[in-house]
């Protein structure tokens, strides 16, 4: 048998862990612990919480976006944002990771899981280096 | 001038348009040895190219369900765990235009000659799938290598794959020159790919292709010994894409694979390091399909389908003779023939050491030209019964007349096919050569003046049988009367050749 990938063991622990609270859920994390020590996987478990808590998210209708920017942004760009999001994405709880970065020069740069939209100034700067050095 | 410069830029910038798109991304989790492993990265494709943040290209190999093994080509040591990778969303691809003719271009299509940037248009994907049944056509133009044992015994064909097979210092890469050197005027483009070899040895033979004129129709594409491994595994795609592109213009084409055993070596390299099961000789499980995709590409297209055509020829390097190792043995089956090259026959001084009875050709015939096939068509057995005679007759010196005779032309024979490197023989001297040997006119030539024998009577004849030499220009193939004529300057010739000693 393949082994369980990272992807696999988060999956399996969120659907034990789902429908438990008070001792119950102690006792399961127990057990998830050390079913990973006996598998010898407790250096995967960084990643596998990672996984986990994207899969709580999913559930809850959650969706992290990372942003970037020079300035703190204001609270209509943050709505406007929301509502292009909702477009792609779908009705979702968008909940935003905000991070200033001086050295993109303007723009806004929005990650969402592997997907990311580029709108700073430095990228269309590098775009247009690219443009030109390829046509010269 | 400044001002045209700057307004010519000033265009350009105008003219950008920056198209908005979402892009995926990954984040490098380690990097070694050439490969980087990428989180991330959904819906990527199998050899899609990714870009990392310092400008270096790599090429998705390993789609793994949290992972992506990426090779990157080129230098890796700027990269770091925790870089962003980008996923370009485009199968690698190479550049391709006429202006690639003459230039000597790294495994990713760009120039590393010095003379500039190549302007192209287009670019072709390094991995395609080789040409359907419907769009070919079988092989019946020839190629001429100029070398006389191969023209006469081992024809190739236009759209054949021959492989050429020998140890070490036997003479590979010699006949792979010496057929792109007798490609002037042939209306063909030649693509030499060097895999894993010495730059010193690349630039040697650049400079012997420049001297010879061969340049002016050649493209070289390098992956050399110090690049990393991966360059070397996709050299041979871009070679043969770069083919494609003029094959697609009807053209016919040459290409040289110099050597596919450092190609195998090199995926080796890949593939353990990406952690894919070795299999014997601890090559991957699809070692046979990365030579078998690769060689499928040599085709004729037929006319409907635009025609033109790649011959391949791939060079294997044998270990002490070996060639049931694995590889030799994969490409062998691949292949339409090979040519076999010997240590023992290049120290007997024989030159090309090609073992004419191990080397076959297992399409070229057709391909041969008439008048050829009529010369040379009994020469290959005539060798294999000299060499039966030859060993047996060291035992007796009891022999009778006919088997004397078989013993004498034979060693006539062998001396025809000796040839000097960068000198290749025009088809046409060729066939009044073997016309010559296999019709008995030698036989009272001393052996040691074979040589002598025959370059005087090509001059001799290119003066006194011209009605000959413009019968196999145009119709490939002699009459009666070009042959009167033939006969008697040949004759002629060697009343006066034997008089004087």
């Amino acid at each position: 048998m393949a082994t369980a990938s990272n992807n696999d063991i988060a999956k399996a622990l969120f659907l034990t862990l789902e429908d438990k609270d008070g001792s119950a859920l102690s006792v399961a994390l127990k057990n998830a612990v050390s079913f990973l020590q006996r598998k010898r996987h407790l250096s995967r478990s960084e990643d596998i919480l990672t996984r986990l808590s994207l899969l709580e998210r999913e559930k809850k209708g959650e969706l992290e976006v990372n942003i970037k920017s020079t300035r703190t942004l204001r609270e209509e760009d943050k709505k406007y944002l929301r509502e292009i999001l909702k477009k792609r994405y779908g009705d979702k709880k968008f909940i935003f990771l905000e991070v200033l970065d001086e050295k993109m020069i303007g723009g806004v740069r929005i990650k969402i899981g592997d997907e990311l939209i580029d709108l700073s100034l430095k990228n269309k700067i590098q775009k247009l280096q690219e443009h030109l050095t390829r046509n010269q | 001038m400044n001002n045209h410069i700057v307004e010519n830029l000033k265009k350009e910038i105008e003219n950008f348009k920056d198209t908005l798109r979402v892009e995926k991304v990954g984040q490098v989790m380690e990097v070694f040895d050439g490969i980087a492993k990428v989180s991330g990265l959904s819906d990527i494709k199998s050899s899609e190219m990714v870009t990392f943040p310092k400008g270096q290209v790599g090429v998705a190999l390993n789609l793994e369900e949290d992972a992506v093994g990426v090779i990157i080509l080129g230098e890796f040591s700027d990269i770091r765990e925790g870089d962003e990778v980008k996923a370009t969303g485009r199968i690698l691809e190479v550049p391709v235009s006429d202006a690639i003719i003459g230039r000597v271009v790294n495994a990713i299509g760009e120039p590393i000659d010095g003379k500039g940037a190549i302007k192209a248009e287009k670019t072709y994907p390094i991995e395609k799938v080789a040409p359907g049944v419907i769009t070919r056509q079988s092989v019946d133009q020839p190629v001429a290598t100029g070398i006389k044992a191969i023209d006469a015994i081992i024809p190739v064909g236009r759209g054949q794959r021959e492989l050429i097979i020998g140890d070490r210092q036997t003479g590979k890469t010699a006949i792979a020159i010496d057929a792109i050197l007798n490609q002037k005027g042939q209306n063909m483009i030649c693509v030499y790919v060097s895999i894993g070899q010495k730059d010193s040895k690349l630039r040697k033979l650049q400079v012997r292709l420049e001297e010879g004129g061969a340049m002016d129709y050649t493209v070289i594409v390098s992956a050399g010994a110090s690049e990393a491994a991966a360059l070397s595994y996709i050299a041979p795609y871009t070679g043969v894409s770069i083919a494609e592109y003029f094959m697609d213009q009807g053209k016919d084409v040459l290409i040289i694979y110099d050597d596919l055993s450092k190609h195998a070596v090199a995926y080796r390299e890949i593939s353990l390091l990406l952690r894919r099961p070795p299999g014997r000789e601890a090559y991957p499980g699809d070692v046979f399909y990365l030579h078998s995709r690769l060689l499928e590409r040599a085709c004729r297209r037929n006319a409907k389908y635009g025609g033109g055509s790649i011959t391949a020829f791939p060079i294997i390097e044998t270990q002490a003779g070996d060639i049931s190792a694995y590889i030799p043995t994969n490409v062998i089956s691949i292949t339409d023939g090979q040519i076999f090259l010997e240590t023992d026959l290049f120290y007997k001084g024989i030159r090309p050491a090609v073992n004419v009875g191990s080397s076959v050709s297992r399409v070229g015939g057709t391909a041969q030209i008439k008048a050829m096939k009529k010369v040379a068509g009994t020469l290959k057995l005539d060798l294999a019964q000299f060499r039966e005679l030859e060993a047996f007759a060291q035992f007796g010196s009891d022999l009778d007349e006919s088997t004397k005779a078989s013993l004498e032309r034979g060693k006539r024979s062998v001396e025809m096919l000796k040839q000097l490197q960068y000198a290749p023989v025009k088809t046409e001297h060729q066939v009044v050569g073997f016309y010559a040997l296999t019709r008995g006119y030698m036989d009272d030539v001393p052996v040691e003046r074979v040589k002598e024998f025959e370059v005087g009577l090509i001059d001799y004849t290119e003066q006194n049988a011209k009605t000959f030499y413009k019968e196999i220009a145009e119709s490939k193939m002699w009459t009666d009367k070009g042959e009167a004529e033939l006969k008697q300057a040949i004759t002629d010739f060697k009343n006066n050749f034997l008089a004087k000693v």
